[in-house]
Formats: C-alpha cells, sequence, structure tokens
C-alpha cells in the first residue's frame, strides 16, 4: 500500500522555457543603427537577410562582418517586496554575409548568409532566494541561420531573390524542483541542440533613384530539438523518480513579412520605413516531451497564445561626405505576449528603440560601421497564470555593434 | 573615428545603469492596530507539524508568521514584539517523535519496501521540554495554541494538571499559568489581562470534529453527546454537542474581545478532504486474477461481488460486516501490512475504528457546517475578520499553483500536508496565514503584504 502512497505524482508547472521576443533584429549594423528598416533598400551584403532580392543590386562581391553586444538585463519586483535581477551578461550575435553579382553588369547574384537570427539568454541571481525559481533559474537559446541565396535581377525596376535557411542552435535551461531536503531544492537542467529549415523570399522595386521598395517573406522555422539531455538533481531517495532522460521539443521562429520603402529627397539623405508582420501566433503553446516519464516526471505543456504582432520602423542616414556617413533611427516593437503569459524566463514589453550609428570608409574598397541600439521605457506588470507569478518586470537591453565590409 | 568613441561611451552608460522595481508602498494598518497580537487555537496554531511539535514547526507557524507580516506596518499600529511562543528546545517532537520520512518494511514481503513516513528514530524525551518559562519579566506568551484542545474543553478546570489529571493537556501544562486548576477560559482571561491584546486570531474547532473522525466515528457524531456522567467532559472520540461548541466558543471569543482588540475568527476546515482521510482509497483492493476473486466471492457470498480490478475493501461498520461504498473513508492510520499480512479488507473486514462510513461522514460534514456558521454568524456580530479556510484548504483538494508550484492534498508529494496528513508543512502554514492576511486586509482596509510561501520548507526528502 505504501507504494500506491507515493504514487501520486509530483505535478509541477514547472520546467517552462522559451520567452517571447527571442528573435534578433541585429543582422545588419547599418539598418540596425537606422531603427532596424532595411527591406527597400540595398545597402550592402547584409540584404541577404534584409530583402534577398537587393542581392543583385550590388556592385560587385563583397564581404561583411559584424558583431553586436547585447547587454540584457530584467528587474523584477511585486506588491509583497519580493525583487530579483538578473545578472549581468553580455551576448554576442554575429553576422557573416558574401555575395553580389557574379560579375560586373550580370543579373545573377550569389551569397551565403550566417547569421543569428534568435537568442535569449537570462540567468536570475541568487537563485536560491529567487521567487521565480521553481518556473526558471537560467535560460540561454539561441539560433544561427545558414542561408545560401541566389538573387536575379529581371530589369532596372525589378529584382527578385530567394534564400534557403538552414537553422542549427541549442538550448539550455535551468530551474528548482519543489523536493528538497532543508533548505536546498532539486534542479532540472536541460540541454540540446536544435535544428530546422526554411527560407527567405524578396522582391526590390527601384522605380528610381529617390525610390526604391522592398517586399520580403520569411518563412516560420521550426527548430526541432531531440535528444536532449535531461538532468535533475534530487534527494537520493527521489533518484528513482527523476531519473536521468532525453527530452525533444520544438520553438517555432516565426515567419515575417515586411514592405519597406526608402525615398533619397536630397543627395545625401535617405529615409527607410518598414512594417514587419511577424506571425507569433504559430506559438500557441511549449511542449518537452520526456523519453522516460514517472509519476513524478511528466510531460509538460504550457500555454502560449502569442499573438502576432506588427512594428513599424523609421531610420534615415546622412551622407556627411564621401568618408563618413551617420545614421539614426526609431522602432515601436509591441510585444506578441498577451496577459497571461508574462513568464519569467523572458518578461517581454513593448519596446521602444532608439538607435544611431556610423560608417567610416577610410579605404575605397573597405568600410567600417558601428551602431548603438537602445530600448526604453520596457516597464511590464504581468502574470503568467500558468504558473501563478506575477509581478512588474523592467528590461534594460544596450546593444553596441562593430563590424567592416570589403568590396573585392 | 570620433563619433564611434561617443557611442561607445554611450553604451556604457546604458549598461551601467542597472534596472530595478520597487512598486511596493509602506503597509499601513488601516482599521486594525497590531501592536499587540495574540493568537488562540490548538495544533495548527501551535505549529504542530509531522505529527507532533517540534519548535521548528512552532517557529514557522502561521502565527510566527502573520507577526511577521504585521511587523512590517509602520507606525504605533505595527507589531512591535517580542512575539513570545511556548518554544520546545527540541527538534525530535514533543511529547513524542515527529515523522520523517524514511524507508519501511512489509513484514510479510521483505522486499516490498517503500518511502513513507516513520517514527523519527533517534527521539530522546528532552527533560527541559516539560515546562516553559516565558523570557519575558511579567511572563508574557502571545501564542497561547494547545494541540489536541477542543472548544468542549475550554471551560475543563485543570486541563494543564497533566499528568494527574487524565483529561489534562500536556501541551496545557507546559505554559498554562495556573495549570493545576485553570480552565483553558481562565487561561485565557490570564493572558489577556497579561498582554492587552490590540489583535488576535482565534482558529478553533477543527478538535470538535477531528476526534470523532480520527477514532473512525465510533463516538457520539449526532451533536447531541452527554457527558461523562457527574463531569462537564466530553469523550474525545465524540463530536462536541453544538449548544456546548456554541456557548462557550461565545465565551471565549467575548474573553478575546474584552480589551477592545480586533481580530479574526477562522472556521474549520472540512477534515475529510484531508490526506489522512483519502489516502488509502476505499477500493484500494486490487485483484490481479480470476481465481483471486472467485475465493472471496466463495468467501462472502452474494451479497459482495469481486472482480478482476479494483474492489471496495471489506469494512466493519456499526451494523456488522458489508463491502464498502463509494465515497467512505479509510483512515491513513490503519496498518498497512496488515492488508497484506491479515488480508484486512479481503478476507477480514477492516474494523470500523480505521472506516469512516458514509453516515459518519454526513455527522462530521454536519457538525462542521453548523460549528462554521456559528463562527460566521460570531465574526459578523463582533464585527470581526471571517476567514473562510473550509474553501480555502477545499481548493487545494483539486490544486492550489502558487509561484510555479502546484500544491495538492496529495500526502506526502502534495507539498501542503505534512507526514501526519492532516497538520500542514512550513509552506501550508504559510498559506494558511496568506489568507488570514487577505480576510484582515479585506476587513480592516489594512495593506500587510503577503509572504513569499517558497521561502519555507516543504517535505523534507532524504
Amino acid at each position: 500500500m505504501k507504494k500506491q502512497l507515493l504514487a501520486a505524482s509530483l505535478l509541477f508547472s514547472a520546467m517552462t522555457s522559451f520567452g517571447a521576443g527571442y528573435e534578433l533584429n541585429l543582422q545588419g549594423l547599418r539598418q540596425l543603427a537606422m531603427g532596424g528598416t532595411g527591406a527597400a533598400w540595398p545597402w550592402d551584403a547584409s540584404t541577404i537577410y534584409y530583402n534577398p532580392g537587393g542581392l543583385a543590386r550590388l556592385k560587385g562581391i563583397q564581404a561583411y562582418a559584424a558583431v553586436d553586444f547585447i547587454m540584457p538585463r530584467v528587474a523584477y519586483g511585486n506588491y509583497n517586496g519580493q525583487t530579483g535581477i538578473s545578472r549581468q551578461q553580455t551576448f554576442t550575435p554575429f553576422n557573416f554575409y558574401v555575395g553580389g553579382p557574379l560579375q560586373e553588369n550580370s543579373r545573377f547574384a550569389l551569397g551565403l548568409g550566417i547569421y543569428t537570427a534568435a537568442g535569449i539568454g537570462l540567468d536570475w541571481n541568487d537563485h536560491d532566494n529567487w521567487s521565480g525559481r521553481y518556473l526558471v533559474e537560467s535560460i540561454n537559446l539561441n539560433a544561427t541561420f545558414i542561408q545560401p541565396t541566389i538573387s536575379y535581377r529581371v530589369n532596372d525596376l525589378i529584382s527578385v531573390g530567394a534564400g534557403f535557411i538552414y537553422a542549427t542552435g541549442s538550448f539550455d535551461l535551468t530551474n528548482a524542483l519543489p523536493v528538497g531536503k532543508d533548505d536546498t531544492s532539486g534542479q532540472a537542467h536541460l540541454h540540446g541542440t536544435a535544428n530546422g529549415v526554411g527560407f527567405n523570399l524578396g522582391v526590390q522595386l527601384k522605380p528610381s533613384d529617390r525610390l526604391q521598395i522592398g517586399l520580403t517573406y520569411r518563412s516560420q522555422v521550426n527548430m526541432n530539438l531531440s535528444g536532449g539531455t535531461a538532468t535533475f538533481t534530487v534527494p537520493t531517495s527521489l533518484s528513482t523518480s527523476f531519473p536521468n532522460t532525453t527530452f525533444e521539443t520544438r520553438l517555432p521562429l516565426p515567419q515575417v513579412a515586411t514592405i519597406g520603402i526608402g525615398i533619397r529627397p536630397i543627395d545625401n539623405l535617405t529615409l527607410q520605413f518598414d512594417l514587419n508582420y511577424t506571425g507569433w501566433n504559430s506559438y500557441d503553446s511549449l511542449k518537452i516531451n520526456f523519453a522516460t516519464q514517472t509519476s513524478a516526471l511528466q510531460n509538460m505543456h504550457a500555454p502560449r497564445h502569442y499573438k502576432n504582432t506588427l512594428t513599424p520602423r523609421l531610420g534615415g542616414c546622412y551622407k556627411i561626405s564621401k568618408v563618413v556617413s551617420v545614421m539614426a533611427g526609431a522602432a515601436y516593437d509591441p510585444t506578441p505576449v498577451p496577459n497571461g503569459y508574462v513568464s519569467p524566463d523572458l518578461p517581454d514589453a513593448d519596446r521602444i528603440i532608439l538607435s544611431c550609428g556610423v560608417t567610416v570608409k577610410p579605404l575605397p574598397r573597405f568600410t567600417v560601421i558601428a551602431a548603438f541600439e537602445g530600448t526604453l521605457g520596457m516597464k511590464r506588470n504581468g502574470s503568467y497564470d500558468y504558473g501563478q507569478f506575477s509581478g512588474t518586470y523592467q528590461t534594460q537591453a544596450a546593444t553596441p555593434g562593430i563590424g567592416v565590409y570589403y568590396n573585392f | 573615428m570620433r563619433r564611434i568613441y561617443i557611442i561607445g561611451s554611450l553604451a556604457l552608460l546604458f549598461a551601467s545603469c542597472k534596472p530595478s522595481v520597487n512598486i511596493t508602498t509602506a503597509p499601513v494598518a488601516g482599521n486594525a492596530d497590531f501592536s499587540n497580537y495574540l493568537a488562540i487555537g490548538n495544533s495548527l496554531t501551535a505549529g504542530y507539524t509531522d505529527g507532533s511539535l517540534t519548535v521548528s514547526g512552532q517557529l514557522n507557524s502561521y502565527p510566527e508568521r502573520l507577526f511577521e507580516q504585521f511587523s512590517m506596518v509602520q507606525g504605533v499600529h505595527g507589531a512591535k514584539g517580542p512575539f513570545i511562543q511556548p518554544l520546545l528546545v527540541s527538534d525530535n517532537g514533543y511529547p513524542g517523535p515527529k515523522y520523517v520520512l524514511g524507508m519501511t518494511y512489509n513484514p510479510c514481503i521483505p522486499a516490498d519496501s517503500s518511502l513513507g513516513p516513520i517514527s523519527y528514530p533517534n527521539w530522546i524525551m528532552n527533560p527541559s521540554d516539560v515546562t516553559y518559562t516565558s523570557p519575558s519579566n511579567n511572563g508574557q506568551i502571545n501564542n497561547i495554541a494547545v494541540p489536541g484542545i477542543r472548544v468542549a474543553d475550554y471551560d475543563v478546570a485543570g486541563y494543564g494538571n497533566y499528568p494527574a489529571f487524565v483529561n489534562a493537556n500536556p501541551y496545557a501544562a507546559r505554559f498554562y499559568h495556573n495549570a493545576g486548576t485553570a480552565s483553558p477560559l481562565d487561561e485565557l482571561q490570564y493572558r489577556v489581562g497579561n498582554l492587552y491584546p490590540t489583535f488576535f486570531t482565534m482558529w478553533l474547532g477543527a478538535n470538535d470534529v477531528l476526534g470523532y473522525a480520527t477514532a473512525g466515528g465510533v463516538g457520539d457524531g449526532t451533536g447531541a453527546a452527554l457527558p461523562f456522567p457527574g463531569t462537564n467532559i466530553y469523550n474525545t472520540n465524540s463530536i462536541t454537542p453544538y449548544d456546548k461548541f456554541d456557548s462557550l466558543y461565545d465565551k471565549a471569543l467575548n474573553v478575546a474581545i474584552s480589551t477592545g482588540a480586533g481580530g479574526a475568527l477562522i472556521n474549520i476546515p472540512d477534515i475529510t478532504n484531508i490526506p489522512f482521510f483519502t489516502t488509502v482509497p476505499a477500493n484500494g483492493l486490487i485483484l490481479t486474477r480470476q481465481g483471486q476473486a472467485d475465493t472471496l466471492n466463495a468467501r462472502w457470498g452474494l451479497s459482495k461481488i469481486f472482480q478482476v480490478g479494483a474492489n471496495y475493501f471489506i469494512i466493519q461498520d456499526n451494523n456488522g460486516i458489508r463491502q464498502a461504498v463509494p465515497g467512505e473513508l479509510i483512515l491513513l492510520t490503519t496498518p498497512q501490512s496488515n492488508f497484506t499480512c491479515l488480508g484486512w479488507g479481503s478476507t477480514v473486514a477492516i474494523p470500523q475504528q480505521y472506516v469512516l462510513t458514509t453516515d459518519e461522514i454526513q455527522n462530521i460534514r454536519r457538525a462542521t457546517a453548523s460549528f462554521n456558521s456559528f463562527i460566521q454568524y460570531e465574526a459578523t456580530r463582533h464585527n470581526l475578520a471571517y476567514v473562510d479556510m473550509n474553501k480555502y484548504l477545499s481548493t487545494i483538494t483539486t490544486g492550489v499553483t502558487y509561484n510555479g508550484i502546484k500544491y495538492t492534498a496529495e500526502f506526502v508529494t502534495g507539498g501542503a500536508f505534512s507526514l501526519d496528513g492532516i497538520h500542514l508543512t512550513q509552506r501550508g502554514y504559510a498559506m494558511v496565514a496568506n489568507q488570514v492576511i487577505a480576510a484582515i486586509n479585506a476587513k480592516y482596509n489594512s495593506t500587510v503584504p503577503s509572504i513569499d510561501v517558497n521561502k519555507y520548507h516543504g517535505i523534507n526528502f532524504p
């Protein structure tokens, strides 16, 4: 009979995972500096990401490399006086592009992009006292896209392009388990690698030298994770209830449709406007399935129900001289996370993004770009109903980036 | 290149100011005055857990939690302390050992071992725990809860005269001011005069039904039981008579409010929902072979039907031997090995002191409803906060999620109930405190903050 007594399951709602807004819009520094705009104007080889249709507009083959330094920090507080703050960390998403028309005046262009497309990282300070520890102690997720791309210039007006995306990424999550001894909680650690495929399409229109238009569509990429390792640190008497095992899960990186308009009212000034429609609603739930299940260790199924978002972006570039240009921009990036689903693994909020940057061309074929993006006012009072956890979050992210490109 | 430098320094500026969230406001007392808090109650108020009283249980009682929160209230109406509980010295359990989780072995099937509650093996009696002296000069005690006390005991003189008086209580003997002769009402009167409380909580009445229930309903459950001849003392196996409950509860309450104190009255949980009664299923007789079913059918005749799968146990009730019916409850204290070693529930009926029958459950529910309606009436009449703990603890039966943990009324694994299946864990008591705080805040327009339940211990797994 006693066996039966303990057969009751240790149902805990913990082990949620990926947060919201894990998409990164850091695939080109010039675009970053202009509020994230870039579908209309093929500035450089990063158009492989922003609009593959623009690749055939480049003057020749270009190699492009950049790195960003994201320093996100989240603070938490609730009405009962519990607080928390995430540990200071620096993440370094990167971009590498090479491509362009195969020879001068060729209508065909080929390219390859390797870039960080998505990622979050959050590690709450003082795990043992962090009141959200049964939901998340730390999380780290990233996805890198490898995108071979082909582009064709139909005529002076229309240029089209397409890229195939192979995505590879990793996933790491720890949270506390409510089975402990004295002051020590148990801990679950999930770790694995994921991959997926998708595509990136673009049409670039150039009615005149002063007006360009971009239409792009990037497909959803389902990051499938199987054979991840699940490791449990629990009291000895529960070791058979929490066997170390493998798990599988799936994370959708959402589809995005973008329309972009670029105008050049005067010779030295370019203005860009982009509108992104992001299909977050495909992220309706998170499921983690364990290969070995016990009465205590059950598959997890957490509702997400994210909402599609519409993000307007605005940016400008002013060419001061043949050597130096400066950029600035702003965007309003609404959160896909509805109230009731704001979880502490990434408590997303509406973002106001301000950015700026500069390009310097010390040599005729060589350009250095630096950019900076800051997000402001991201304070959100939200609840995560599934885990009955609520509070106010303030997120702060500062992202400087630096890169170079070379025209062959 | 100078501009790059500017961008670099801007980045540093952003990185150096770290975000923080502080949305709390200073808690206020509203119309309450928490400066002198007195806790009145039974084992649930004393911090009893894992089948005994321990010093760590006392230090994590819900009154201790309430005092800590009341202390956060600023100004003259916040709690000042000290908050003095009659603390034990030992953490082993008093007067008997607490339960801990350990391996248990089935004496008939030695290979059949499992993790379950066992008596703390290193228990020894600490002589200094027998009596308690307050460290305060005037003998101040703020938590006068006595495990086991009933409302029915409140007029029993010599309630602390243990062990000389057979109906005395060893916990009352530890700290009662006049243990030899005082009744609990006398003690309450003394404490109120000594402490002059401005605020109190009173959680009494659970034992007025629990004794009947844990005895398997063998006592008088009618609500009209008679005292032992020539005394005012009632058998602990019986449900306290309704009129006796009402009159003594009212007397105790009138003493508690005699200083003009505000307070909260906490009602009686539905004890038929707690793990002590719900862990062993009434249909826990699992047959795996048709031969077993045939044997039992032959043994008991046509009136009882057995088949492969789950079957209702054979039990004894007041009228004889029969098969249990859905909804009936088997007590957690039923010796587990007797199911397999002695054929309890299959070839031998489970004795009636381990079974709550449908009638007995109805007696418990009827009495609980009657007592609770009186408690609510008193709260309304005296303009006190009323805490519907019955309703709240019932929600734990279906599961209450708190900051990522789902608490249930499952034995051992549910997290809220301790290893005795009746009393709560530290976390369970913190959840209780949060309910009391919510009721107080609603009644007194105070803003006492609630407690981070998960800061405290749940079940301790070896």
